[in-house]
């Protein structure tokens, strides 16, 4: 989630700098036109040709690096779980929908790992955890992901999300998670 | 690490035993303060241990002599069975049947030419008293860091003589330390001294099992995210892989006579209990479900097993034969009941159970009578109980202070010490054999 978020700054803030090259570019423009034409040649005509041969180049759709991003950077998201419930509720159906959709197109090797909230014990935790990781797999399975793209594994209670003691900790920390293997 | 715990077991080779003298007379005394596990027959045997005398080697035999007097006189009073004359009590309240007396020699002059420190010499007799008959002499000649190790052995000896019961005072706990999924094995003796990191593989390693012969440690850790389980031998501390499936790959728990281990697998879909022998080849699939089944625990014996299942909806225990027949469920109260551990006497279980979303520590009797929560609220979440050999003390994890820590439970006196310290979570203990 966090790591999102700054990718997502980091991409707003690249593109307000792109933004204030360009109106930069343009004023400059203004200010070179604006004096008296001590010259023949206008400068906004000599600008044009140089640029943009990168800036076509990277907005190419097709060739995202799936294996150098996490997997909710390219849209694919966690689904959360009830107190000891390892069944998918409505919510992570349509999560795990869009997640088959996006995860059937990256074709890449994934891992699924259940988690846990605090409570209850360390072993059957990590029992839960695995339910929780197979009830993920098997409906994505459905769905047409490719079983053998997908590594299941548990961490039961041992890897919180949230660092807490009540109920808004421990419903961020009942979740299947997507990650790189 | 490896030399530290090779050390322990090669304890034996290096004391010199000299006499040992059991008139079968004073046997029989010491026979008739064994302790009944009732509390209203519960009494101790008072020993009175003197100072120790230092005939030679200056202050390095001083400061031996304090220490193996200091951890000889710990572990009689830890046993629960004895007095020694020191604490609370007044003098006049102590009846002694015996004594300990001890003398320590200094190194030798001539270590210093060889350039090697020579050990100390420590002779430790158990006497009756007044009589001053002599029942068990010991000459020891220990390293530096054996002395604690040489005066634990001296005591599990006086416990055998004089109560006749096996001590657990060479005994220790493992136990996972650590944070998220960065968590490490450790073991420390169970006085809490000695404490020793036995794995350093930058994963989750959790629920350690000792081998009957104390030789190995199985444990279950994750190698590039999957789970497996995995065994450290204590000599040498080389890690080998067990078993290593799809899936968990969890709860080891080793037959008494060594052979195999009970262990839960998620392969076929679903976690199910099954023996496996210790090279991890599957021997039989006890459970067949598809509810969560975890946590088996032998019977003494190896005829029966209890473990976890949550076919009803709710996590219960329940007990099956060796083959997998004659299920029937042990838990009845509560809606969540989790590791089951059977004491080496086969006359109780320890479990965990949740009350109002704390973990309790429970003790039931095999049949299901005698049900006893053990921890109140004021000790938060007790989870993991594990029986030292003498079916008396159990360690559990305990989260108290805010923080997962161990303790020690004296199931006859009904007694609490603190095991370990520090700020990381420390969790899944298990006693040695």
């Amino acid at each position: 989630m966090k790591r999102m978020q700054q990718k997502g700054i980091l991409a707003l803030a690249l593109l307000i700098m792109v933004l204030m090259v360009a109106t930069g570019c343009s004023k400059k423009h203004e200010v070179n036109t604006e004096p008296p034409v001590p010259e023949e040649t206008v400068p906004a005509e000599v600008i044009p040709p140089t640029p943009t041969p990168e800036e076509t180049a990277t907005p190419d759709a097709n060739a995202i690096d799936y294996k150098a991003l996490q997997p909710q950077e390219y849209g694919v998201h966690d689904v959360f779980f009830a107190f000891d419930k390892y069944d998918l509720d409505d919510q992570a159906l349509a999560t795990l929908a869009r997640d088959a959709r996006i995860l059937k197109e990256a074709g890449v090797m994934i891992l699924i790992s259940g988690h846990c909230d605090e409570r209850g014990t360390v072993e059957y935790n990590l029992a839960l955890g695995e339910k929780r990781a197979r009830a993920v797999r098997d409906y994505l399975a459905s769905l047409g992901v490719p079983e053998g793209k997908m590594l299941i594994t548990s961490y039961g209670e041992n890897k919180p999300f949230v660092r807490g003691h009540n109920e808004e900790a421990w419903a961020q920390n009942r979740r299947a998670h997507f990650e790189n293997p | 690490m490896n030399r530290l715990l090779h050390t322990y077991l090669c304890l034996v080779l290096v004391s010199v035993c000299a006499v040992c003298v059991a008139p079968p007379a004073v046997r029989g005394q010491g026979s008739e303060v064994v302790i009944v596990d009732t509390r209203s027959a519960f009494r101790k045997t008072d020993i009175l241990l003197n100072e120790f005398d230092v005939l030679s080697g200056g202050r390095k035999a001083v400061a031996g002599a304090d220490l193996v007097a200091s951890v000889l006189a710990n572990d009689l009073l830890l046993s629960g069975l004895c007095r020694t004359g020191a604490g609370d009590a007044p003098a006049d309240s102590f009846d002694f049947q015996y004594t300990i007396e001890g003398r320590v020699e200094g190194p030798l002059m001539d270590a210093r030419t060889s350039g090697e420190e020579s050990p100390l010499t420590v002779s430790l007799d158990l006497l009756t008293y007044p009589g001053r008959q002599l029942l068990l002499g010991k000459r020891y000649r220990p390293e530096r860091d054996q002395q604690r190790i040489m005066a634990h052995h001296f005591a599990n000896e006086v416990l055998a003589m004089v109560t006749g019961q096996q001590g657990i005072c060479l005994t220790r706990i493992a136990f996972s330390r650590g944070t998220g999924d960065r968590r490490d094995l450790y073991v420390v003796d169970y006085d809490g001294e000695g404490l020793l990191r036995v794995t350093a593989n930058r994963t989750l390693n959790l629920c350690p099992a000792w081998s009957p012969d104390n030789g190995e440690i199985a444990f279950t850790s994750y190698h590039h995210g999957q789970q497996g389980l995995y065994s450290l031998d204590t000599a040498t501390g080389k890690v080998r892989r067990i078993i290593a499936q799809a899936g968990l790959n969890l709860g080891a728990d080793w037959r008494p006579d060594g052979r195999e281990l009970l262990v839960s697998l998620s392969e076929t879909g679903n976690p199910e209990i099954y023996r496996i022998d210790p090279l991890g080849k599957v021997i039989k699939r006890l459970t067949v479900s598809r509810a969560i089944e975890i946590s088996p625990s032998w019977s003494p014996g190896g005829g029966e097993l209890v473990f976890t299942s949550d076919r009803t909806g709710t996590p219960q225990l329940y007990i099956i034969d060796k083959d997998g027949s004659g299920r029937r469920r042990l838990t009845f109260e509560g809606r969540y009941n989790d590791s089951g551990v059977w004491s080496p006497r086969g006359d109780r279980l320890a479990y965990a159970t949740r009350i109002r979303n704390l973990t309790r520590l429970v003790l039931i009797k095999p049949t299901g009578e005698d049900r006893r929560i053990v921890t109140d609220v004021s000790w938060g979440n007790c989870e993991d109980p594990s029986w030292a050999p003498d079916a008396r003390h159990l360690v559990f994890a305990s989260d108290r202070t805010g923080v997962f820590k161990l303790y020690v439970y004296d199931v006859v006196e009904e007694s609490f010490r603190q095991l370990t310290y520090g700020d990381d979570p420390d969790i899944t203990p298990a006693w040695s054999h």
